[in-house]
């Protein structure tokens, strides 16, 4: 019943293709020079606090800070946010910080993380 | 064959006419009664899920996108701003990682994007009785070039291990790199400088910068050794990384090299050497990369919330060793020898064991050690295998340091995700050989 083999299979489904990057152009001077660093966004959950976390979450960094992490319990969200204002310094509006806090929950827990 | 390859042909253009590609090929394959069915070629068109958890991440990398950056083969991305991207598993199968694959980790956002030579200049000030600049041709030739091959293993390295897991770079077992280092020796900078009695501590500091407020560690990053340090007398600044420049991202035109010690301390782009003579208090060194002072760095989530864990700033790598191939992506056949291969290495000392387990860590065999580059190089290894019976078996790799530091079968938890160096295990599947 099995087959010997099994070929000629191609699928229009693929994980997307990368562009060479082409030679720079080099002069001998002392200037060393790489191109600009790509950006690659990411896919942020919709929902209500989308639009307060990319302004107020992307300033140091992307929000890929965000979708890159495992799901989180409520609670390390909050102590997230919290060390963002207390540590690293971002100011963050009073009536804005339940805002995020809410949307992070609501988006990346356990219980809550679909993407 | 001609006809079925002139079949497949055929339908493989009907799929491209009709754009109806699945229905076109599943229809050529009910024709042509010959091959097996959708659920006997199980998983070969998934991609990985876009994140892991709260499990542990199941994957040896990262499961982020694959991505070109300036200078580097396709690495899998963590993130884009700062840039941390992660060496993909296939590139330790030598002792050297090429430094177009080597993995990236910056903390800040504003990186060089390039560096003019004729006004950069590494300033070495501080406690010192003789402030001096070192331009690069200062660093290559006033001082003797000295090489050595060393680890550059990100503190995090394996973060995605944990139980539970903890928030941070959600790194694989990539977030690491082996490269033959040349530059100028630390303690030889220092000298020419002539530190004062007071000084206590040397803090090091790249071109890099971020958006936070000043005084903060969103601001700069800072990092720094005791003087009395033993490391500082292997530690050299390095302008050339396995014989060439280094690549824009991984520290150009120079990076402090600690032998044995994680990243956290190599400092990229480096262009000031500060002598303190006090301990410093910064974020990067008083808050984070911190390790709790126990056995191992272990503790748990009850003793940290209870305020009873006492930290320390991290150190030395601990001695840890990986399975390269077979990776899992390629099914075995019974009878067919095989060679488990992998690499090992230790902040401590050279590895000088390495047993290999078929048995899922019941009983080991010693593997044979490839060339030893060092004590803080990756040593190679292999081990012939030819499983006789089709199954799955779970391989696993332990190495031992010749300071006699054993790798232990047990998990490392620690908050901020650091020290991990469980033995490793792969899966593998045998298939039948008729």
């Amino acid at each position: 019943m099995y087959a010997q083999f099994d070929a000629g299979r191609y699928s229009q489904k693929n994980s997307g293709a990368i562009a060479q990057p082409a030679p720079p152009e080099e002069t001998v001077g002392a200037s060393y020079s790489v191109a600009a660093y790509p950006l690659y966004p990411p896919d942020l959950a919709p929902g209500e606090g989308r639009e307060a976390v990319q302004s107020y979450c992307s300033t140091c960094h992307s929000t890929r800070y965000i979708t890159m992490q495992p799901p989180l319990p409520p609670e390390t969200w909050a102590a997230e946010v919290d060390k963002m204002i207390k540590v690293m310094g971002q100011p963050i509006p009073e009536d804005v910080q339940p805002v995020i806090i809410k949307y992070l929950q609501s988006n990346y827990t356990p219980q809550s993380r679909k993407r | 064959m001609n006809e079925h390859r002139e079949l497949s042909r055929r339908a493989l253009l009907q799929s491209i006419a009709t754009a109806a590609s699945v229905g076109a090929i599943a229809g050529y394959r009910a024709a042509a009664n010959l091959l097996p069915p959708q659920s006997q070629v199980p998983g070969h068109e998934r991609s990985l899920p876009t994140f892991t958890g709260p499990a542990p991440n199941p994957y040896w990398n990262s499961v982020g996108p694959v991505v070109q950056y300036p200078q580097k083969l396709p690495l899998v991305l963590l993130t884009d701003r700062p840039i941390q991207l992660e060496t993909p598993r296939h590139y330790f199968e030598t002792a050297f990682t090429p430094n177009e694959a080597f993995y990236v980790r910056w903390h800040l956002d504003e990186i060089p994007n390039a560096v003019d030579l004729s006004a950069w200049r590494l300033s070495l000030e501080g406690s010192v009785e003789r402030p001096l600049k070192f331009s690069m041709s200062d660093l290559t030739r006033k001082f003797k070039p000295v090489t050595i091959a060393a680890v550059n293993q990100c503190s995090g390295n394996s973060r995605s291990r944990l139980q539970p897991r903890v928030p941070g770079g959600q790194w694989g077992d990539g977030a690491m790199g082996n490269a033959k280092w040349t530059g100028a020796s630390l303690r030889e900078l220092l000298e020419s400088a002539k530190i004062k009695k007071e000084a206590l501590a040397v803090q090091f500091q790249g071109l890099d910068k971020g958006k936070g407020p000043e005084g903060h560690g969103s601001y700069e990053f800072l990092k720094s050794l005791d003087l009395k340090d033993s490391v500082l007398d292997d530690s050299i600044v390095a302008y050339a990384m396995n014989d060439e420049p280094l690549p824009m991202l991984n520290g150009f035109p120079v990076r402090l090299v600690v032998p044995g010690y994680f990243a956290t301390y190599w400092v990229k782009s480096l262009s000031w050497i500060r002598v303190l003579d006090k301990t410093d208090e910064n974020f990067w060194m008083k808050t984070a990369y911190r390790v709790p002072d126990t056995p191992r760095g272990n503790t748990n989530p009850e003793d940290v919330k209870g305020g009873k864990v006492r930290t320390v700033p991290i150190g030395r790598m601990p001695v840890r060793s990986f399975i390269v191939t077979p990776n899992g992506e390629k099914k075995l056949v019974a009878q067919l020898r095989v060679i488990i291969r992998g690499i090992a290495f230790s902040g401590y000392s050279s590895v000088n064991k390495l047993e290999v387990s078929v048995d899922d860590a019941k009983s080991w065999t010693s593997a044979q050690l490839g060339e030893d580059y060092g004590p803080y190089s990756f040593r190679t290894w292999s081990m012939a295998w030819t499983p006789q019976h089709p199954g799955r078996y779970v391989l696993a790799a332990r190495a031992t340091d010749g300071k006699g530091n054993v790798q232990p079968d047990e998990a490392t938890w620690n908050p901020g995700g650091y020290l991990w160096n469980r033995v490793e295990r792969e899966e593998v599947v045998v298939g039948r050989a008729s």
